[in-house]
């Protein structure tokens, strides 16, 4: 039995110095396979295991235990179950199984004895024998593992004393030999560069990708400027921007010393009605104003529009200091720590809920952009986003206007897209934010998580108007506290290029890079960093699955040609060329102060020369009286504008509508979730109840119209139905299905074929018996009640692809 | 003409025969013709009416509301709108005794007057010559109507408010209630079979024993009440106890339910504190004795009076909880919002369900862990005994988590039990504060976090709670309306008409059909409810999970300091010989009251969950919710559309309906295999499209007046104050 135990052993005495170690062992197991059952990752090996471990399972695994082998390798405590299945050798590898977790993303380490816990660091020693160990992550995950009376002993005590010494949470540096104990090997760099880039998805890396970009949006009078392309007016904005057409590239070059850290105005998104959303940074106020640099500032402000509303979120909104408080705040709240004798008691555990802010700064964040957007509504206009820095606040409300308003921007491609604009590359600090290499605590904000936890609420909200799910948003989540990935491992555009320089060419698809010349030395020991976005690397298949909706896919409109829903009016307007009023919204008025604009403000002079209109204030009600006519619009009058797309998804921020994102903070308190119970063997969940009789159903309807269908076919429909319901069920959510079509583009493969099958809704009247040929229809329609379009067209395949799991609602 | 209000202030003893002459109704219809008439039920009657009145929207933006007339009539407050309405035939969940604009009396919590822009609670004795300009009424189901009077005549004004004022808060005797002019016209469906079972005759105790193997002694000897008033007609007690009549009426275990194992739950007033000590010891050990003896001569109490919050803590939290939902217009909403978890916290009305709940998981831990017989009591025996007994037993009986089986559990335990439903709702008025507790409601509130938990276990929906939380404030049943059965009784022999031989019979609250038709009782059911299928095993194999769960072993991690001192052993030899336990007092801090049952509750989470077994709710800080469904479905800000539970449901039961369907039609063609498949009963789900509803759904009503401001707090202040300017630049220009 212990036969593979003789290298393992050695090796953990070689702990010490593990990258020694790593280059000697890495070569030996190619996909190694260990004994017991823990399939490695190319070059992964295995420090410490004990044998007969039982893991407590959350309620969303199924509750109870399940026993097995626990291993920490350099990269990843896992946990193999006694009876899983062997998996295919020929599989990709996935960095982390259904029940490992990255040493990376572990935040503590508590050892559980007969009397007493004690946190254990990698210094100090264990005096007792542990009955239970608990890992503390930093994605609010807990996980608790308890020895068997059978475990020896020393496996107990080693397998602890080598997890707690591998994780080194504070040590700046060691993220490198983590990263390469994961992606380090030889193998493992030949699979990652044969990766495919998600081609569903904008990577806004190529003008090619801005370009479509605009035409998806229908926008205008804007083109994509390489003027950034060498990173020389602003290190932190993007290779390529979007500015009004008319402003050339000599004449942009001026503008960029005017803001902060030359971020200047950039086009993201146009809304149906033609109004465009921009975000800057704030302007340098010591500059001296030429005539020509105001007449360019003034045109890449406006672009093709005449009025201009500045958005301060500089003030009103969370610091990211702040956001970090109340996360850590959240954190000890949620995560009921066992080492820590500090406890809420339960009648004062919706105050300090309260208390921590974190709902506050998330209804910030909502409000701000509920405002963006039915500004936005309201057309010919230009909303411009400002804040000091234009790295953080802007993308959080940036994006989250258009998740309220594009209807793209919640599916999983279009999520993925806007987060690559609005976040990856323009330049979010993702590096210093989330503080994986421990190097800068004053700088590390979760501003990205904060960010997710309000698409949450808007999903909990509307969720049939998501194609995405949480499962999703929660994979995302953990996903940013594992430090490998490239797109969160940067801090701009430009350093993730830089990285990316001594990659195989085949990794980057796109053009563009390989354009550019080498810069500085390389790091060879950093290994090549996959995107976030390759979710394969993460998650086995079986859990993608649940990353989208497959009950129905919210109607995605067709691209909007002119970009603009009421075009009739005021076409010559556009054209005018002459840059109009300024307002300013800051806590939620709006105004028109006089140094809005430095060079409009009265030392300047030059401007009010060339322009005789002044803002009055008759235009502000105007501009607040759009806002409220958006927010009192009446949904039920029109029922059809409740479902029309253009409308944007306003999320009802009061006190009993903001809610907890359970399945995310608390899932660390194992306790805490009495009401998503396993499904137990002997009673049935009803979903699984009715699904069963739905496929009874189906059975004897085939009999009874005596037509045999290929059986392979009706036996998978219910099991994929089963499983979304059941996820939709325990989430407390459903999903409707208004949609006449559903985007077939944008699905997998597995996602395609499931939809095909579903024909249009029969009549199901006693009397009116379906024909033969109609029969194989009606069998169908009691899934989904909604009108369809019958793709008879569209052949009914069953995509190989479309593995389901064995026992859905066992994992829930 | 007799002024209504001024001859309400002179009577001094209120009743109800003296305000309406046979010239007054005569006068109403000769009001003008063009004035509608609401739809009177049998054995109602107009006493007062005025028109025009404003009644507003609930959004307080903008004054808007709807001109029509209001009326005052012996059963309800009622608004009659002067437009057509058209949600009438649309509504899917309509009320039959009462529509959207109506309140029914008892159903009045307080109303405030609007004088000079102040806001006034108008209690009975409050000045009769000034009128205010509008009227607030709270209601006890939590809607709140605004109604403008400066309209009016002020002759009307004066009739119609003191008559209002009069009706609702004047205290008034048991039989102006309407039920008694209604009970009168019995209606065919009363005459239905009945399946809840009442507890109302031997035969229905014996067979609940039957059901449980209870081994216990059904006493009739109070069937005409000769042994004490307020116990019921027939009650159930251990067999051991012998001598009936030294028991003064307190005192008695009255058997509750008995476990699979044998032994059960009693609950017992306190033996009377008049008597010597010695003969109280000696009472209180006889008691303890005849319930140890029930089985293996174990038994606990628990002195709930003690433990638990008293009835007026119950009252003055949930004063303070229902504040937070009642409110006048929308301003005051969005204002609320910022510390809306703490002052949710505040109210203390969710850490007391909070403590209902761990008592109730207490004394299950008992019975079913330890297998000892439990003994709960209490001053009277008819408050907090009742919430803890019903919990516990819906807890362990599966049985009473069905539709049938929790209306019976509520005849048991609280209607035949006694409970004292006129003091506690407080129907009559009283000004008499000292009794009135909302202890029903905290039950249903228990039930309510116990649904929300789990709710494949339960047949019923939290539609169905919310409106049995609704139906306990309209008069008309006579389920609520008593204190005892011993009242009931009388006041129904005394109040039925000489004509007839029999007693006066009103309907009961659980026929339903007198309030809703069966498409709206469908809400009532659960969709996901997971029924029992007993022959399911033969057709389709059982999924075997991979691994297998270790019940013995126990966590550690999360282990909690044994238990201290809660149910401590009496050193009293006697009763260590006879092995009783004896919870003596409520020990430790909030916290050891949590790890208390946290052992228990954890050990119960390991095994796999059977929604027909044992059901343990969880109570930990972030568990225990709002029942949202209740509290803000008035509110129209909180609704999302398009989302929430309840659409969750609907969508669900058109599945099933569609099954269903499906189902018939296959039995349609094949005779033969229809039996296989009808292990549901068949119950028709079928209501318009639920494409377009929003959360609160079967509730919200106002959809098509309602202006709903989506844009959050801070703006909507700021625009509030622009909007008046607006529209003065409007009106200027």
């Amino acid at each position: 039995m212990l036969t593979g135990s003789k290298t393992t052993f050695k090796v953990r005495q070689l702990v010490p110095d593990m990258k020694e170690r790593m280059m000697s062992h890495s070569s030996l197991h190619a996909r190694g396979r260990d004994v017991l059952g823990l399939c490695c990752l190319p070059g992964e090996c295995v420090l410490q295991r004990a044998v007969l471990v039982r893991k407590k399972l959350s309620a969303k695994e199924g509750g109870g235990w399940l026993s097995g082998t626990l291993f920490c390798t350099h990269f990843r405590v896992a946990f193999v179950p006694q009876d899983s299945q062997k998996p295919d050798d020929n599989a990709d590898p996935v960095l982390l199984g259904d029940h490992d977790v990255a040493l990376a993303s572990i935040d503590k380490v508590v050892a559980v004895g007969p009397s007493r816990t004690k946190l254990v660091t990698p210094t100090c020693s264990l005096k007792f024998t542990p009955e239970e160990l608990v890992l503390y992550c930093r994605d609010m995950r807990v996980l608790c593992f308890l020895f068997d009376r059978l475990t020896p002993d020393t496996q107990a005590v080693e397998i602890t004393y080598t997890i707690a010494k591998t994780y080194q949470p504070l040590k700046p540096g060691t993220i490198i030999s983590f990263q390469n104990a994961a992606l380090g090997s030889i193998e493992m760099k030949q699979f990652l560069s044969n990766r495919r880039r998600d081609p569903t998805m904008n990577w806004f890396e190529s003008s090619l990708s801005w370009e479509q970009e605009l035409e998806r949006a229908g926008a205008t009078g804007w083109r994509v400027s390489s003027v950034n392309d060498r990173f020389e007016m602003s290190t932190s904005l993007p290779r390529f921007n979007v500015v009004p057409q008319r402003v050339l590239d000599t004449e942009l070059k001026k503008t960029f010393s005017h803001f902060n850290e030359g971020r200047i105005p950039r086009w993201c998104w146009r809304h149906p009605r033609g109004s465009d959303l921009l975000r800057m940074a704030s302007f340098q106020n010591n500059i001296y104003h030429e005539k020509d640099d105001i007449r360019n500032l003034e045109s890449v402000l406006f672009g093709g529009q005449q009025l201009c509303v500045i958005v301060d979120l500089g003030e009103e909104m969370p610091s990211p200091a702040d956001i970090q408080l109340a996360h850590t705040r959240l954190r000890t709240l949620c995560l009921g720590d066992i080492s820590s004798s500090v406890s809420v008691p339960d009648d004062k555990w919706l105050s300090t809920l309260e208390s921590t802010r974190w709902l506050d700064y998330t209804r910030c964040c909502l409000r701000k952009a509920a405002e963006v957007a039915c500004l936005l509504r309201g057309g010919h206009m230009t909303v411009v986003l400002q804040e000091p820095e234009d790295r953080d606040m802007n993308c959080v409300v940036c994006s989250l206007v258009q998740v309220m308003c594009d209807p793209h921007c919640r599916t999983v491609a279009g999520f993925q897209s806007l987060v690559q604009k609005e976040w990856i590359t323009a330049g979010h600090k993702f590096l210093s934010r989330i503080n994986c290499h421990r190097e800068s605590d004053k700088e590390e904000a979760p501003v990205f998580l904060l960010f997710l936890y309000c698409v949450w609420q808007l999903w909990a909200q509307y969720p049939a108007r998501f194609q995405l799910t949480e499962d999703y948003l929660l994979a995302l989540h953990d996903s940013v506290h594992l430090p490998l990935f490239s797109s969160l491992l940067a801090n701009s555009q430009r350093e993730r290029c830089r990285r990316s320089q001594h990659l195989p060419q085949s990794y980057t698809p796109v053009n563009g890079l390989r354009e550019l010349p080498m810069g500085g030395p390389e790091e060879p020991v950093d290994p090549p960093f996959p995107p976030v976005w390759d979710w394969a690397l993460q998650y086995s298949s079986q859990r993608r699955v649940r990353f989208t909706q497959a009950v129905s896919q919210p109607a995605c409109p067709p691209p909007v040609l002119n970009g603009n829903l009421n075009t009739n009016l005021d076409r010559g307007w556009h054209n005018d060329g002459l840059p109009g009023s300024v307002f300013l919204l800051s806590r939620s008025t709006f105004s028109h102060p006089s140094n809005l604009l430095p060079w409009r403000s009265g030392n300047s002079g030059s401007y009010w020369k060339s322009h005789r209109r002044a803002p009055s204030s008759e235009s502000v009600s105007g501009l607040e009286r759009l806002i409220r006519a958006c927010s009192l619009s009446e949904p039920s009058e029109n029922s059809t504008a409740l479902h029309d797309p253009h409308e944007p998804l306003l999320p009802l921020l009061l006190g009993p509508c903001v809610r907890i994102w359970r399945s995310c903070y608390l899932r660390g308190v194992l306790h805490a979730q009495a009401f998503s119970h396993p499904v137990s063997s002997c009673t049935q969940h009803p979903l699984e109840q009715l699904s069963w009789e739905v496929q009874q159903l189906r059975e004897k309807l085939a009999q009874a119209s005596n037509r045999r269908p290929e059986n392979q076919t009706k036996r998978q429909e219910p099991r994929q139905l089963e499983s979304n319901l059941n996820q939709n069920a325990n989430n407390g959510t459903f999903l409707f299905s208004y949609s006449s079509r559903t985007s077939q583009q944008q699905a997998s493969p597995s996602r395609g074929a499931s939809h095909s099958s579903v024909p249009p809704r029969a009549q199901r009247t006693a009397s009116d018996l379906p024909r033969p040929a109609q029969r194989n229809n009606s069998k169908h329609t009691f899934l989904f009640g909604h009108q369809q379009e019958p793709q008879s067209g569209q052949p009914h395949i069953p995509s190989p692809s479309a593995k389901l799991p064995k026992r859905p609602g066992n994992t829930h | 003409m007799l002024s209504l209000g001024t001859g309400g202030a002179k009577s001094s003893k209120p009743s109800f025969v003296s305000y309406v002459t046979p010239e007054e109704i005569k006068l109403d219809k000769d009001l003008p013709k063009k004035e509608k008439h609401p739809d009177l039920l049998p054995g109602e009657v107009v006493f007062c009416s005025a028109n025009p009145i404003l009644k507003y929207t609930q959004d307080d933006l903008s004054q808007r509301g709807v001109f029509g007339t209001l009326f005052c009539t012996n059963f309800r407050v009622t608004f009659l709108s002067d437009e057509l309405t058209l949600e009438e035939t649309s509504k899917t969940f309509k009320n039959k005794l009462y529509g959207e604009n109506d309140i029914p009396l008892m159903c009045v919590d307080h109303i405030y007057g609007v004088y000079d822009e102040k806001r006034k609670l108008i209690t009975g004795s409050l000045v009769k010559n000034k009128y205010p300009s509008k009227i607030i009424i709270h209601c006890k189901d939590l809607r709140v109507f605004q109604f403008c009077l400066t309209f009016t005549k002020e002759e009307d004004t004066k009739k119609i408010f003191q008559g209002i004022a009069h009706h609702c808060l004047e205290e008034k005797s048991l039989k102006c209630i309407f039920a008694f002019s209604y009970a009168g016209t019995p209606s065919p469906e009363m005459q239905r079979k009945r399946e809840t079972i009442m507890f109302e005759s031997p035969e229905d105790w014996t067979q609940e024993m039957k059901r449980t193997k209870a081994k216990c002694r059904l006493v009739t000897e109070n069937e005409n009440f000769e042994l004490s008033q307020r116990l019921p007609k027939y009650f159930v007690i251990p067999s051991a106890l012998e001598d009936l009549f030294s028991y003064q009426e307190k005192g008695l275990p009255i058997w509750c339910w008995s476990h699979h194992s044998g032994c059960a739950l009693f609950k017992a007033s306190f033996p009377p504190m008049t008597q010597e000590e010695g003969d109280f010891q000696m009472h209180l050990d006889t008691m303890i004795n005849a319930v140890a003896h029930n089985y293996l001569y174990s038994v606990k109490t628990e002195d709930l009076s003690e433990s638990l919050p008293t009835i007026l803590d119950i009252q003055q939290s949930y004063n303070k909880f229902k504040q937070f939902f009642l409110i006048d217009n929308s301003t005051e909403f969005w204002l609320s919002d910022v510390k809306w978890f703490s002052s949710l916290e505040s109210s203390g009305w969710l850490d007391i369900i909070r403590q209902c709940l761990h008592k109730a998981v207490e004394v299950v831990e008992c019975i079913d862990k330890d297998n000892t017989n439990v003994l709960v009591t209490e001053e009277e025996g008819t408050d907090l005994c009742c919430v803890i007994s019903s919990l516990a037993q819906i807890m362990l009986d599966p049985y009473y988590r069905t539709l049938m089986g929790f209306q019976s559990l509520v005849q048991k335990e609280w209607v035949a039990g006694c409970h004292a439903f006129l003091d506690r709702c407080n129907h009559l008025h009283q000004k008499d504060k000292e009794c009135h507790s909302p202890v029903f409601l905290l039950f249903l509130e228990c039930v309510w976090q116990l649904v929300h938990q789990h709710s494949p276990a339960f047949q019923f929906s939290e539609t169905y709670l919310t409106v049995l939380s609704d139906s306990v404030h309209v008069p008309v049943f006579s389920t609520f309306l008593f204190n005892s059965a011993h009242h009931r009784e009388s006041v129904m022999k005394a109040e039925s008409p000489p004509a007839q031989s029999g007693t006066l019979s009103c309907p009961t609250v659980w026929d339903w059909s007198v309030q809703f038709d069966s498409k709206a009782q469908n809400f009532f059911f659960n969709p996901l409810y997971s029924e029992k299928v007993k022959h399911e095993k033969t057709v389709r194999k059982p999924h075997k999970p991979k691994h297998q769960r270790q019940l013995s072993l126990p966590s550690s991690a999360f282990k909690t300091p044994p238990k201290k001192g809660f149910f401590k052993e009496e050193t009293d030899s006697l009763k260590k010989m006879l092995r009783v336990k004896r919870i003596s007092r409520w020990m430790g801090s909030p916290d050891s009251l949590v790890a208390a049952t946290r052992e228990f509750y954890e050990s119960w989470q390991q095994r796999p969950l059977d929604y027909h077994g044992l059901l343990l709710p969880c109570l930990d800080g972030p568990a225990v919710h709002v029942w949202m469904q209740r509290y803000v479905r008035w509110i129209p800000e909180v609704h999302i559309q398009g989302g929430g539970s309840m659409a969750v449901m609907t969508k669900l039961m058109e599945l099933l309906s569609q099954v269903q369907d499906l189902k018939n039609l296959l039995e349609q063609r094949d005779a033969s295999q229809a039996a296989k498949f009808d292990h549901r009963p068949h119950r028709l789900f079928s209501f318009g499209s639920s494409g377009r509803l929003s959360s609160s759904f079967p509730f919200a009503y106002s959809r098509n007046r309602s202006f709903k401001p989506i844009i959050p707090t801070g703006l909507m202040q700021s625009l509030m104050v622009t909007d008046n300017l607006s529209s003065q630049e409007d009106e200027a220009s």
